[in-house]
């Protein structure tokens, strides 16, 4: 026997969860953005769109954060930290792919120095991720093996049931089990049919396109310059993804008070390899972009195992000149075939 | 036959003839509704552009890519009207030299596309100054109204829910003709003249910043409004600041390339309204 969770009773596990301290996230559409949001009743979540227009990571790498207030003095050096909230959270409603995006970024966070705020925020926070019913034209998660109800990174993972009116529950980690454990007795004890996952066709060969990133020689390739000519070098394609991770510590104050923040940067940016001499080593917006597609599909699977994409699409679904990751690997198929 | 198909057999030419060096126009994109810059090089590939309603980017900020004009050869460029204008500007601004810019220019009026005569920005004066009577309205003139008509207060929450969706990725700064700077204001940091944070004071310093230093300069081709992803109306922003230097300058922007730039020029009897 399954579990089902009925949509009709989405609102009292809200208040049980509620109850239990937890602040409840999900995908809501407001003022012309669809972005994940703290709620507190059903009806303002949106189970209309594919995926929100903003990722996952906002709720663990936000665009801005303060790190620390300091003040110089005399004799010594005041600072005061400053730590996410500290609440915990369950996230309802977020995509595979974006979940699939933080389990890929764990490592990253944790590999030489452990990162303190993305960490305590990933566990404070149970992630129940909806499986896909549908995809558009930009969804691409099987061409990163992956699939639509990929479970990785996720501690519940719900797939839906014919006719809207509900989820088949499979709880995927202890943290899932016990959030899940809140909502006991809302839950039926049932099965039922899930609706059939959305086709989502693979549009290259992942191995082929290691295979021609690894070789040397394609460093230089004429391919590089080709490909990225219309690129405005804007910070679309890596602040909207949900893996990229890249950041920047700014100092805001003056010589002697101030706050230091962490904040977004992104490798198409000019100015991100830009030294205090003047040299840039990536002068050019081919090389950056060929940065940004090494970077995802050479060195981070070459370090961590794993490639530093999840297939959302976002990428070239935003991209304001229509570029994006899925072309770039679809010609690099072809180039190395 | 088909503009598309004059546009396509223009361009041959003009490649084929050794005229320009390459044109920059618009290519099938990554959906059928989408189309994309398209950088050709040789005659053969002229059957690659495309022509229709759906070529709605404004192409003129690739003329300024590092080292493209340099050789003082000439290029070839598919422009709409905002183009054009787009192209006096920067020639007003010493950034080209419109002697080396061919224009093949279009229009897209009521959704269905129509061809402009002539090949250099002067050709096109008349056209531009026909633009200058007849701004069209935009259908957004309710909201623009509905804005117009708020309390300093609700326009200015109006604005911070707007601006608090920023991220500060400055498409609309690397889509736009007119943002040719080498270094933006906002990339300075000794001193830090404005916040690279994208809280919503910084987003708010940043937004304002690009308003001052595009007003008489935008075309209102709509690219920023277009690339924004998150959806931030600059639209609105475009055409106030637009209709502020036409009502205060009698100032449309890229009527010729000789134009002064209104904010960076004098004139004895400019109106001193605004200084108190
Ligand atoms: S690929 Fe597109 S989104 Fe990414 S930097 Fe280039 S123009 Fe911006
Ligand atoms: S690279 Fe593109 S498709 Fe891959 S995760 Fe990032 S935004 Fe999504
Ligand atoms: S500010 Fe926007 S509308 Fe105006 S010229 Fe630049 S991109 Fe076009
Ligand atoms: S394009 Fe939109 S989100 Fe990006 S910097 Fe400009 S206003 Fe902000």
């Amino acid at each position: 026997m399954t579990k089902i969770l009925l949509r009709d009773r989405l609102d009292d596990c809200i208040s049980r969860w509620h109850a239990a301290g937890l602040d409840v996230i999900g995908p809501v559409s407001k003022n012309n953005i669809s972005q994940f949001d703290t709620i507190q009743k059903a009806g303002e979540l949106d189970f209309g769109i594919i995926l929100p227009d903003r990722t996952l990571k906002d709720l663990f790498f936000p665009q801005t954060e303060p790190m620390f207030r300091y003040r110089i003095g005399k004799q010594q050096i005041d600072t005061e930290e400053y730590l996410p909230p500290g609440r915990q959270r369950i996230v309802f409603g977020a995509r595979p792919c974006d979940v699939s995006a933080m389990a890929i970024d764990d490592p990253l966070f944790g590999w030489d120095y452990k990162d303190t705020y993305w960490f305590k925020r990933r566990t404070e926070t149970v992630i129940v991720t909806i499986a896909c019913t549908s995809a558009d034209e930009f969804c691409m998660c099987t061409s990163l093996k992956l699939a639509p109800d990929s479970p990785q990174g996720s501690d519940i993972l719900l797939r839906p049931l014919e006719g809207n009116r509900g989820w088949l529950v499979e709880e995927l980690t202890e943290r899932g089990r016990d959030a899940f454990s809140l909502i006991e007795g809302l839950l039926e004890n049932a099965t039922g049919d899930p609706l059939p996952l959305a086709v989502v066709p693979v549009k290259f060969d992942l191995d082929a396109c290691r295979e021609w990133l690894q070789n040397p020689e394609n460093f230089e390739s004429h391919f590089w310059k080709e490909i990225s000519m219309r690129c405005i070098g804007c910070g679309t394609c890596t602040f909207l993804c949900p893996t990229c991770h890249c950041f920047d510590f700014q100092d805001e104050g003056d010589t002697y008070t101030g706050i230091r923040r962490k904040n977004w940067d992104s490798c198409s940016f000019a100015l991100f390899t830009m030294h205090t001499s003047g040299h840039n080593p990536r002068s050019t917006q081919s090389a950056r972009w060929r940065q940004r597609i090494m970077h995802k599909f050479n060195y981070f699977p070459g370090k961590f195992s794993l490639n530093s994409c999840s297939g959302c699409g976002r990428c070239t679904r935003e991209c304001p000149v229509d570029m994006g990751i899925t072309e770039t690997l679809q010609e690099i198929t072809k180039l190395s075939k | 036959m088909s503009i598309q198909e004059q546009y396509r057999k223009r361009a041959a030419e003009l490649l084929a003839s050794g005229e320009v060096k390459i044109i920059i126009g618009y290519g099938a994109g990554s959906t059928p509704d989408r189309r994309r810059a398209l950088f050709i090089r040789s005659a053969d590939d002229a059957s690659l552009l495309h022509v229709d309603a759906a070529c709605d980017a404004n192409l003129s900020g690739y003329l300024v890519s590092e080292g493209l004009l340099s050789d003082r050869k000439k290029v070839g460029i598919f422009l709409r009207p905002e183009g054009i204008r787009s192209v006096n500007i920067l020639a007003a601004e010493s950034q080209l030299d419109p002697l080396q810019i061919v224009i093949i220019g279009f229009n897209v009026e009521n959704g269905s596309l129509a061809a402009l005569q002539g090949s250099g920005v002067n050709d096109f004066s008349s056209l531009i100054s026909t633009l200058k009577e007849s701004r069209s309205t935009p259908e957004e003139q309710a909201l623009i109204e509905k804005i117009e008509g708020m309390t300093p207060e609700e326009r200015f929450a109006f604005w911070q829910a707007e601006f608090s969706k920023c991220i500060k990725c400055y498409a609309c700064r690397q889509v736009c003709p007119m943002c040719y700077c080498k270094r933006c204001i906002v990339d300075n940091n000794q001193p830090q003249w404005v916040h690279t944070s994208s809280h919503t004071l910084g987003n708010f310093e940043w937004n304002l910043v690009r308003a001052f230093h595009l007003s008489g300069r935008c075309v209102e081709c709509g690219g920023c409004d277009r690339a924004c992803p998150v959806n931030i109306p600059l639209r609105l922003i475009n055409r106030r600041m637009a209709q502020e230097v036409l009502d205060a300058f009698d100032h449309f922007s890229g009527m010729s390339h000789t134009q002064e730039p209104v904010l960076a020029s004098f004139k004895k009897d400019d109106p001193e309204t605004f200084i108190l």
